[in-house]
């Protein structure tokens, strides 16, 4: 892959803002709570990002809200009821959570448009109602008292400390977030500019076609989806360890529709566009506030007018030209 | 709340340790969505907000606790699972009277006075609800109650209750309780549970509407006993009538739920005036609320603000709000007994 | 057992008319209206002004839930989604649209109506009683009555009609019916118009026996989603069968598995999908709606 000098400079600029320009604003303004909004926007994003690759193969995924519950609750019962480090069950979490999209994925993967999206805007329900008739989820009552994440070391050296022992765990979980969230874009990247890339977008196209062409269209469509919960899984694994609890409903439907709404905002013909929709999203409808009872009214509408006037997306109207806000 | 504070500030402010203060309310609206709730309270913790009201669920006032203990919040949530409140948490203080404390005592009453024997629970399947029907299942059972049906759920968005509550009337229960239903199912279950022609007698815990059950069901809410807020008319002081009737011009209208609220206000700010130096030092006022005490201006009568929660927490984290069970009749709310927590 | 199958057909009659306009839209426009179940919800609260705070007669309020939807749906059609459909290159911008309406209804609705539930007196007392093995409310007999024969007249006019011909001809193909000279925009708009004013009509008439509020938008919407999904997308008798397949599957489930807590949506949920692997087009849906 070649990049170029413009690209290069963009990510830096980008890495430098997060790492650098955000804790500085923070440290200079005091705005502490600004860590936990952009954790939020971070975790947000992540899930987002799979729903985003859901899009790339032509479906309109609204369920990542049940990927992240499940994450959630297969991180929390590691921690709590095995006592495992939480740092090895946030990949257990996304690998279970993909596990079960290939499951339930070679079912309803063979559903296209409207159905899939149908069947997806269930799977939330789904994943609350199970989680409420389960005994290992603790039914109603959810697991509470999460333990912070533990440090982790290696040959005495610490790689990461123990959260508990931190004196502002919020930058960080703000730093881990922020660390998931770029290896999650910079994967996303790499897929969509990969030999795989190219096979969904020709599966985007016309499915019949690229099937005739030899590609092994099943495969790629449980791949992908495997990929895209995931994320998903991930996203919710951080969130359970951030608020130390889960209950069942902690997403829910609502969660899953904003995670495609962020996509459709942001721009699906853009990798980074679900980080642009996640960020004005959350941040838009928390300046909303100021107008109380009108809130979703405005919300509503700036949705609406958007996708009359911009039905490609923000970054349709190229990079860095401002929000229509 | 908002209501209390803007009376407030009209008659001049609230003393405290010789500073008269203007009351400032900061709201956020978390959307029932734990996530959000996160996000108010460090939102608090940024504004340095030490006294916060909320959160309503159980999920959220779960999530917010990392945050509030870390930032030294007390936090008054109108939820019920006991960790909250019971050692080694110290920072929530329930602000009302919890479903495990107002069902015995419904129960009881219905034992000694009505005859009641045999009891059935329904519940939405949801976290709270449900978490409720277990508290109102334990405590049947501990008073010598027989439960005969203990686990029908209804999804939220039910629209017809007669399917739902077929097999739980089919028990033929002398009580069926309503575990933590909200004020819109309320109305469409006593109408479904008439029409199929139960006779015995329906309650909940939780607070319900006069106007929405008189639209909803009518006649047939007859009878059906709810736990109140403190406005009832023998209760309630001229300062709560007065505080009502504010509240009605504000908002336009009024219910008697959201006076469990303006108790919250009160409690802070009368229990700063007694230990000023709690404004910015939450220990000072956790230290205070054992031996707290000042007159209750919402009642008649000599009653008491004071904490309590030491049978159910172990510790004071309670506020002391009287428990006042009503029934209703034709449109309104008649209190049917009132009781006390400690 | 002759309650269950009584419930059934109770709720599957109501189930059937709040699939059919969905469908009805779908067929038309391939648009998935994700704002059916607000349309629903402002059809109760526009009954309940007219019937349950002004006391106009019951009849008339309903004909002013179906004007009211028939006039917002046709509105939501000539100046949202036709120019949204022709404007946008994917075809996924209409979803989003309905998404974003959906929002702005529910809005709407909170600043018109409040958010607290509503409810209005009976239409008809009396509680049908046979010897308690099947209990029926009249003036449930009565809505289910209604919904079935609302159903039946919308069948002819969709089968009679130079309306419903032209909106058949409509959702068979669009090019087609177009060369044949249908006014595609005009009939687009009426067919819109009509769906919206299903969805009214429902809520109308179910809001004498559950009572509306603001929260049951979304529920009703997902719960369309589904009856369209078992009976097959865009085809009219497949909602019907949806409806009154969900319906019967509600009433067996909560009568025989309520004693295990609820699963029975979670059997519903789990065994649609098994449904779906076997026949991804629902009942009656064309391969690929």
């Amino acid at each position: 892959m070649n990049f170029s000098a413009k690209q290069i400079l963009g990510v830096a600029v980008f890495l430098l803002v997060i790492f650098v320009g955000v804790p500085m604003f923070i440290a200079a303004t005091g705005r502490w709570d600004f860590y936990f909004t952009l954790t939020s926007v971070a975790l947000l994003a992540i899930a987002s990002a799979g729903v985003w690759l859901t899009f790339y193969i032509g479906r309109i995924n609204i369920g990542q809200g049940a990927f992240a519950l499940v994450g959630a609750y297969v991180s929390a019962i590691l921690v709590v009821k095995a006592g495992w480090s939480f740092w090895i069950s946030l990949p257990a979490a996304g690998l279970f959570a993909a596990l079960v999209a290939v499951l339930l994925g070679l079912p309803i993967l063979r559903l296209r448009g409207v159905y899939f999206a149908m069947i997806t805007l269930v799977l939330t329900q789904v994943a609350t109602l199970t989680a409420l008739a389960l005994p290992i989820t603790n039914g109603a009552k959810g697991i509470t008292n999460i333990p912070l994440p533990s440090g982790v070391s290696l040959f005495g050296l610490t790689l990461i400390p123990d959260f508990g022992q931190l004196e502002n765990t919020r930058m960080a979980f703000y730093f881990t977030a922020c660390i998931l969230m770029i290896i999650t874009y910079a994967a996303l990247y790499r897929l969509v500019n990969s030999r795989l890339g190219h096979l969904c977008r020709s599966m985007q196209q016309n499915e019949e076609l690229a099937s005739s062409i030899g590609v092994n269209i099943t495969y790629i469509r449980i791949l992908i989806f495997a990929i895209s919960s995931f994320f998903g899984g991930i996203g919710g694994a951080m969130f359970g360890s951030i608020s130390q609890s889960v209950y069942p409903a902690t997403f829910v439907v609502k969660d899953s529709v904003d995670f495609m709404l962020n996509c459709f905002l942001g721009g699906l013909g853009y990798v980074f566009g679900p980080m642009l929709g996640t960020l004005l999203i959350y941040f838009g409808w928390d300046l909303l506030f100021e107008f109380g009872k009108y809130q979703l009214l405005i919300y509503s509408t700036i949705l609406i007018v958007v996708i009359r006037f911009l039905p490609d997306g923000l970054l349709s109207i190229r990079f860095g030209k401002g929000e229509k806000k | 709340m908002e209501t209390r504070a803007a009376w407030i500030n009209e008659t001049g402010g609230f003393e405290i340790g010789g500073t008269t203060y203007d009351i400032e309310i900061v709201s956020f609206d978390d959307q029932k969505d734990p996530k959000r709730a996160i996000a108010g309270m460090e939102k608090m913790a940024q504004e340095g907000i030490h006294y916060v009201v909320g959160p309503n669920v159980d999920d959220g006032a779960a999530a917010v606790r990392p945050v509030a203990e870390a930032n030294d919040i007390m936090y008054f949530p109108y939820a019920f699972p006991k960790e909250l409140y019971s050692p080694p948490a110290s920072n929530a203080v329930l602000g009302m009277i919890a479903n495990y404390q107002s069902g015995p005592a419904i129960y009881k009453h219905l034992m000694e006075n009505e005859g009641v024997k045999t009891v059935a629970f329904i519940a939405a399947n949801e976290s709270d609800p449900l978490s409720q029907r277990d508290g109102g299942v334990a405590a049947a059972k501990e008073l010598g109650l027989e439960v005969v049906s203990d686990s029908v759920t209804y999804q939220v968005d039910t629209t017809d209750f007669t399917p739902v509550l077929t097999p739980v009337l089919r028990t033929r229960p002398d009580l069926l309780v309503l575990s933590g239903v909200s004020p819109a199912n309320a109305p469409q279950l006593i109408r479904s549970a008439r029409e199929l022609g139960f006779e015995g007698l329906i309650s909940t815990e939780t607070a319900q509407d006069a106007g929405v059950l008189a639209e909803g069901a009518g006649d047939l809410a007859n009878g059906f006993i709810s736990v109140g807020g403190a406005s009832t008319p023998e209760l309630a002081s001229p300062m709560m009538n007065e505080f009502v009737e504010r509240y009605t011009n504000m908002f336009g209208e009024y219910n008697d739920e959201s006076n469990t609220k303006v108790y919250a206000l009160e409690y802070i700010l009368e229990t700063l005036k007694a230990t000023p130096e709690a404004i910015d030092d939450v220990d000072a006022f956790k230290a205070s609320m054992d031996s707290f005490s000042a007159p209750n201006p919402y009642m008649n009568g000599d009653e008491q603000l004071t904490y309590v929660g030491m049978t159910s927490f172990g510790q004071k984290r309670q506020i002391a709000v009287p428990l006042v069970v009503n029934v209703y009749q034709d449109g309104a709310f008649e209190t049917m007994f009132i009781a006390r927590v400690d | 057992m002759e309650q269950i199958l009584a419930n059934g057909v109770y709720l599957g009659s109501q189930y059937a008319m709040i699939a059919l306009g969905l469908t009805l839209i779908f067929a038309l426009m391939n648009v998935l209206n994700f704002a059916h179940g607000q349309m629903y919800v402002i059809g109760g609260f526009v009954t309940y002004t007219f019937y349950g705070q002004w006391g106009v007669p019951f009849v008339l309020a309903l004909f002013m839930s179906c004007m009211t939807l028939a006039v917002i749906g046709a509105l939501i059609e000539k100046y949202l989604f036709a120019p949204v459909i022709k404007g946008s290159s994917r075809e996924e911008s209409t979803m989003l649209l309905a998404a974003g309406i959906a929002f702005l209804l529910d809005a709407l609705i909170l600043l018109v109506f409040g958010e607290k539930q509503r409810g209005v007196p009976k239409i008809v007392d009396g509680v049908f009683n046979w010897d308690f093995r099947l209990i029926m409310p009249y003036d449930r007999i009565l809505i289910c009555v209604l919904a079935i024969l609302s159903i039946v007249a919308f069948i002819a006019l969709m089968q009679y009609t130079k309306t419903g011909r032209a909106l058949r001809a409509l959702a068979q193909d669009r090019t087609a019916a177009q060369l044949m000279g249908v006014n595609v925009d005009r009939y687009s708009m009426i067919g819109f118009a009509l769906g919206a004013m299903l969805a009214g009509l429902v809520g109308g008439l179910l809001v004498t026996i559950t009572g509306i509020n603001l929260g049951m938008g979304g529920p009703t919407s997902i719960k369309a989603f589904m009856m369209v999904m078992i009976g097959g997308a865009g085809v009219i008798s497949g909602a019907i069968w949806g409806g009154f397949i969900l319906g019967f599957l509600e009433a067996f489930g909560l009568a025989y598995l309520s004693q295990y807590g609820d699963i029975t949506y979670l059997l519903i949920f789990v065994s649609l999908m098994i449904f779906l692997a076997i026949r991804p087009q629902g009942l009656m849906g064309k391969p690929w709606g």
